[in-house]
């Protein structure tokens, strides 16, 4: 293990989204991020026993971090996003911590990873990285004021009860302006 | 500059309640996407994005303050939140090209 106290700096920033597909079929949904420069809905497809289509695009990036004291490298490419806890259930987990760090002035934010068609929860993201985009976070900050911290999406009770938002540009086509989304899961 | 200067300078209007900052800089930006991996501490986020997840955002990177432009109108929810993130919101009736010749005579982000 490297004994470097890691200056992190973001790296191979790429411009995407982050694809809800739901199978009509069995209901299931699966996420993943495209490069691609166009958004589209509607697509449908077929795939083994899944008819998948697509019902969400967030515009969002993905990133890895790179120290610049020792040039190591750190890849996110398997964070789908970040979500913030908007405290909808008091006796969540992830709700009692969130109230502990905030005494703290530690604002906390939820590590989310893709969603596999076979899979009921995201995919969690490893401790140590989350630690490490922590830092790299708090590193962009004074820290005097404020922290960040980003724990996994694991710690979470019940995903499909949870009304945690994600940070990413979804309905960025849209004329209107947006008050309210829905979630695609 | 801070960002109480500002308000009187340029003519901002607060929504939130918020802590006085020093604006380091200033960045434009209408997607938080974009925010989270370019933005400084320290700067002045101009947009008119008005969803309640722009202050986590704002608060991901710690920007001074959000100027939401163009007379956009703000939920009342979003100001909710950035009150409890102690994050300013300001609004101007200027488009973002226009403020941001205003700011720019004025030194901010130079």
């Amino acid at each position: 293990m490297s004994g470097c106290q890691h200056k992190w700096k973001m790296k191979n920033v790429e411009f995407g989204f982050v694809v809800f597909e739901k199978c009509f079929h069995c209901n299931r949904v699966r996420t993943y991020f495209t490069t691609e420069m166009v958004a589209i809905l509607g697509d449908e497809y077929r795939e083994a026993d899944h008819f998948w289509h697509r019902v969400e695009n967030a515009q969002s990036f993905r990133f890895d971090l790179q120290c610049s004291v020792c040039g190591d490298l750190e890849s996110f490419g398997d964070l789908m996003g970040l979500l913030y806890c908007t405290g909808c259930l008091s006796d969540c987990r992830l709700e009692i911590l969130r109230r502990e760090l905030e005494a703290e002035r530690i604002h906390m934010l939820m590590a989310c990873g893709f969603l596999g068609e076979s899979e009921l929860k995201p995919k969690q993201v490893r401790l140590d990285k989350l630690e490490e985009l922590t830092n790299y976070f708090n590193q962009r900050r004074d820290t005097a004021r404020s922290r960040i911290k980003i724990v996994p999406f694991d710690l979470e009770d019940g995903f499909c009860r949870c009304k945690g938002e994600f940070l990413y540009d979804v309905d960025m086509l849209s004329q209107e302006p947006i008050t309210a989304r829905r979630s695609p899961f | 500059m801070t960002t109480q200067e500002l308000i009187e300078k340029v003519g901002l209007k607060p929504l939130s309640k918020f802590e006085n900052r020093v604006v380091e800089g200033v960045y434009i930006s209408d997607m938080v996407s974009d925010v989270m991996a370019g933005a400084k501490s320290g700067d002045l986020w101009l947009t008119i994005q008005t969803h309640k997840s722009i202050v986590p955002a704002a608060n991901l990177v710690d920007v001074s303050a959000i100027v939401i432009t163009g007379g956009k109108e703000v939920p009342a929810e979003t100001v909710e939140l950035a009150s409890k993130y102690d994050i300013a919101i300001l609004s101007s009736e200027l488009p973002t090209f226009k403020l941001v010749g205003k700011l720019y005579a004025l030194g901010v982000g130079a």
